[in-house]
């Protein structure tokens, strides 16, 4: 008897929120976005300034996992139940807009305003379809400790004078030390008992492709219509990734599963350079600085052939199976101004999208001049200039179906990292299944 | 046997040492919830740490609601456990017990189901609850089907216990005028009490362990559940080890709870059920 | 009289199976039919409506998939394994578990304890024991002064880890082991000593003949359940290295739920059901010759 009670008790506890919404007058949006509860408290409170701001539409954050995001929005729109708007995981947003699940939203932005950086448009059959809302690029952060330790000088913050692929592994080797305390140049090395390593070059999939870029060449054509990894370019420069940790020792192994690669390597004092997001100076090395955990620096990418860094950034869009599309967007487009969104810019989180915040000193100053970043100077050379110049949208801007093509990269090169197989073997064995994987058709 | 008693110190000399390798785990998981990230990742490796931070327990609650997620796991298990042990124990009763027209082809599909592992027929659910029912984010998906027989397996394991209990038990009783009701609630409930315990601790772990289901159905932060919140907390750009070590422990408390309190009848319960036919 | 108690007895049954008749219609059989008819189509979100495109799916599994036969083998090289692995393990447990020793609950409980821990917590602390750059274990080995090894990051490694971690979390099977051990009657063990039989005799022709049907149990629900793993590749692999834990369970779940392509996702499902069923009656069948249960006059 007593379960039965406790039982009906949880019954109507789950229908109690049902029926408050129910009774809610304005029109309530759903705004789903990646990240934890406790980012979602963050947003959340933005949505309520918005939601003071005016009298008619209502938004509530839903938040999700950042790994599961695309498959969650899948699913949702397998189902029918796509919240009104969200922000759309990069790699999903060609497919929904060939699915026909984005509303149009080339509107947001009027003939007068000031638009966001060429490089941060979706493109889909050439026309414009989303607009990123925030802008990251990839860098190489470095451990002021770690370098100052070594007498070895800092990587340079300014794109002029970036290293080549040999000037960088020739500072990792410098900056890797054996259980001795000889480094990885040395002829007494011992690369079976390493304890510190030089650098680390994240490896995920999608961040593999500025290396490709590197090189000369790239995952796909320039216009995305055909698939180029087979290049013996991109092959080589994904091989000279590996070849970090397995021929000059100087790298961990990285299998490019994990997402905590800055926590590991830069603030763990284990790697003495890195690449990584923007985001990570918002996300993690501030605060690590903060706490006097590290002394970090941002700095410009090697490169091989060509300096080049990629930028991406999840696009704000309304989905088309939403009764409200113009409350949304009308939402959107607020949330959309930076000042807006400030708390996660000047933290360091997020770059701001429109161009006049690259451009205008004033602006940048407001931005990167305080306590978060690094050094303004520095932080304006290596990534706000680097930023401007030097960026390449990330392929998922103009290509289709990069969730299942990167998902079978992964795959593909897993082998690759553990030094069992060659870039070129398993690139040239897998470039039919790449080709359907890019196609959709698997 | 004399000789067995050199043999009984050999044994627990081996269930030590085995014992300890065991908990290593479990142990390496606690000393780096109480270190600090630095620690955390220093290399050689300390083994216990130099200050036992019990703070970073707090710390983690900051930013790890686990009394959400708690309650959260706790309303979908324990009406799922409900269900699955009542529903079972009523087909089990009548596939022991009772007479009736179909019974064995009943018995066959039953058995047959077995043989299904559950992940076969996600993608035709996930459909109907989803795109059929409308309910996306919700945990009736997830707790529905334990009202529904609670598992063939479990179905099975009850109906044999039930066959252990003398008949003569029943007739006595439905010559007094019981129905099979009151038999099964005043005479066979009472003596398969440990059997139901059983059931209702396999169903709890396959519960507890079922991170696949909880991903597709749930998808809203406030709705997780702790297996999900400790894969978003390790997913989240932040990842501070220490915390999603504390977090980790922290999960491990129910689980242990829940055993500690039902060991006697598990123990009990898997020695009495009669796995033998 | 006896009429009328008999209907009210089949009207009590009836009563009593209505949720299981429910369930076993609407969450077993006809979403196996459904799965199976879903196979032949094309669908994905978007995708308005499913295409029929015949046997297409099932070519493209056996023919072109970059996946599916890896993901075949893993799982069942993963499953063989662990199951191997774990009743050794428990059986060899429960055995020394069973004799005269001090703190018998005590260490039953600690051998207990992984199996009633959260599986997705399980992994997130085994992965830092596996790091494969400055890990725990990496760190023993390089003090025996061997070469480090990937472990859960080399493709060759993973399956062998994994199931390490399978053997670890079986604390199910010991309880139930020893349930068996404690029911083996004494007067056979007896019997045997009188009759000279050292103590591996004994195992071999008393403890084992009356322990198969408990064996025979634990290895079919150790089977089944370790065919459909899929929690370590959530957690922690996401199928990697290569393809080298891509199980087919998460196979099915990133085809059908990560890219999108459910009807694909369900002829994984099928030939899954399919293999499970094949291990199954394998076992049913050759159990005959091995399982003795008592009064069997075998």
């Amino acid at each position: 008897m007593m379960k039965r009670v406790l039982f009906g008790l949880l019954l109507c506890a789950m229908l109690v929120p049902g029926l408050m919404a129910a009774t809610n007058e304005k029109v309530l949006i759903t705004y789903s976005f990646w990240g934890t509860p406790d980012e979602a408290k963050v947003v959340q409170a933005q949505a309520d300034k918005f939601n003071a701001s005016q009298s008619r539409i209502s938004v509530e954050v839903m938040a999700i996992p950042h790994d599961s995001y695309v498959t969650k929005l899948n699913t949702m729109a397998t189902a029918k139940t796509l919240p009104d708007c969200g922000i759309m995981s990069e790699a999903g947003v060609l497919q929904f807009a060939s699915n026909g699940l984005l509303a149009d939203v080339s509107k947001m932005y009027g003939a007068k305003d000031s638009k966001p950086l060429d490089s941060l448009t979706f493109k889909y059959k050439g026309a414009p379809i989303a607009y990123s809302t925030a802008n990251e690029i990839l860098l190489l952060y470095y451990n002021k400790k770690m370098f100052d330790k070594a007498g070895v000088a800092y990587p340079p913050a300014d794109a002029a004078k970036a290293w080549n692929w040999d000037q960088f592994v020739a500072t990792a080797k410098l900056l890797t030390l054996d259980k001795n305390g000889n480094n990885a140049a040395s002829p007494k090395f011992d690369a079976k008992n390493i304890v510190q390593y030089g650098a680390m070059v994240e490896n995920l999939t999608w961040q593999l492709e500025v290396w490709a870029l590197s090189n000369g060449s790239g995952f796909y054509s320039k216009d995305g219509s055909k698939v180029t990894i087979n290049d013996p370019a991109a092959i080589d420069a994904i091989q000279k990734i590996a070849d970090l940790n397995l021929v000059h020792h100087v790298a961990p192994l990285s299998t490019g599963m994990t997402d905590d690669a800055m926590q590991r390597s830069i603030i763990a004092g284990t790697c003495a350079m890195g690449t990584g997001g923007q985001w990570n100076i918002g996300t993690c090395l501030a605060s690590a600085r903060d706490q006097g955990i590290v002394d970090y620096g941002v700095a410009v990418l090697p490169f091989m052939k060509e300096k080049v860094t990629i930028n991406t950034g999840g696009p704000n869009v309304v989905f088309s199976q939403s009764k409200h599309p113009a409350e949304a967007m009308e939402w959107v487009k607020w949330y959309a101004q930076e000042e807006n969104s400030w708390g996660l810019i000047e933290s360091g989180i997020w770059m701001p999208v429109l161009k006049k915040w690259y451009t205008d000193d004033k602006l940048t100053q407001k931005w990167a001049g305080n306590h978060n970043f690094p050094p303004y100077a520095q932080y304006k050379s290596a990534v706000v200039d680097y930023a401007m110049k030097y960026a390449k949208p990330a392929s998922w801007y103009y290509v289709n179906n990069t969730n299942d093509f990167n998902t079978l990269l992964g795959s593909l090169l897993g082998e690759v990292w553990t030094g069992n197989k060659t870039a070129k073997d398993v690139i040239t064995k897998g470039y039919a299944s790449l080709v359907a994987a890019c196609k959709g058709s698997n | 046997m004399r000789e067995s008693k050199t043999g009984d110190r050999l044994a627990t000399l081996i269930l030590a040492a085995l014992a300890a390798l065991v908990m290593l785990p479990i142990w390496w998981m606690f000393r780096s919830s109480l270190m600090t990230n630095a620690e955390l990742f220093a290399y050689p490796p300390p083994l216990a740490p130099s200050v036992w931070r019990f703070g970073n327990y707090r710390a983690t609650l900051e930013n790890f609601p686990f009394w959400i997620y708690f309650r959260n796991t706790m309303t979908i298990i324990i009406p799922s456990v409900v269900g699955g042990t009542l529903t079972a124990t009523l087909a089990g009763y009548a596939f022991a017990r009772l007479r009736f027209p179909g019974k064995d082809i009943l018995f066959m599909l039953c058995i047959g189901s077995m043989l299904l592992p559950t992940m076969v027929t996600l993608i035709p659910l996930y459909i109907a609850w989803s795109r059929g029912l409308g309910l996306t984010d919700s945990y009736w998906p997830l707790i529905l089907p334990f009202f529904c027989g609670g598992g063939a397996f479990n179905i099975f394991l009850i109906r044999q216990f039930i066959r252990t209990i003398p008949r003569e038990l029943d007739e006595a009783a439905m010559i007094d005028g019981a129905g099979p009701f009151r038999i099964l609630a005043s005479i066979i409930v009472p003596s398969i009490k440990s059997a139901m315990i059983v059931v209702a601790l396999l169903l709890f772990i396959g519960l507890w362990n079922d991170l696949l289901q909880q991903m597709i159905y749930i998808n809203s932060g406030k709705n997780f559940t702790i297996a999900l919140g400790l894969s978003q907390f390790k997913g989240s750009l932040q990842s501070d080890w220490s915390k999603i070590m504390c977090a980790t422990c922290m999960s491990f408390v129910p689980g242990v709870v829940f055993y500690l309190v039902g060991q006697r009848y598990f123990v009990e319960g898997i020695v009495m059920t009669g796995l033998k036919s | 009289m006896p009429n009328k108690r008999k209907r009210k007895e089949a009207t009590a049954a009836y009563l009593c199976l209505i949720p299981s008749i429910i369930g076993l219609i609407f969450i077993t059989y006809l979403p196996l039919l459904s799965v199976f008819a879903l196979s032949f189509f094309n669908w994905g979100s978007g995708a308005p409506d499913p295409k029929f495109i015949g046997l297409d799916n099932y070519v493209r599994l056996f023919t072109t998939d970059p996946y599916f036969l890896d993901s075949l083998r893993v799982t069942v090289v993963f499953a063989v394994l662990t199951v191997i692995g774990s009743m050794i393990y428990s059986l060899f447990i429960a055995m020394l578990l069973n004799r005269k020793i001090p703190a018998r609950g005590f260490l039953r409980a600690v051998f207990y304890l992984p199996y009633v821990l959260p599986s997705m917590a399980v992994y997130i602390g085994w992965s830092w024991l596996y790091e494969a750059n400055f890990g725990l274990f990496n760190y023993f080995l390089s003090l025996l002064g061997a070469e480090k090894m990937k472990f859960i990051a080399d493709g060759r490694l993973v399956v062998p880890s994994l199931a390490l971690i399978g053997v670890w979390l079986s604390g199910n099977l010991i309880v139930i082991f020893l349930a068996g051990l404690q029911n083996v009657p004494r007067v056979y063990h007896e019997a045997a000593l009188i009759d000279g039989a050292n103590s591996f005799q004994r195992f071999r022709h008393v403890t084992i003949p009356c322990m198969t049907p408990i064996i025979f149990y634990n290895l079919l629900m150790a089977l089944i359940n370790n065919m459909q793993i899929v929690t370590p590749a959530l957690a922690l692999t996401n199928g990697g290295p290569g393809n080298e834990s891509r199980f087919i369970t998460y196979l099915m779940y990133q085809s059908a739920f990560i890219n999108n392509h459910l009807g694909y996702g369900s002829s994984v499902s099928t030939v899954f059901f399919v293999i499970i069923a094949i291990f199954t009656v394998i076992l049913f069948l050759t159990s005959r010759n091995w399982v003795f249960y008592e009064g069997d006059g075998k």
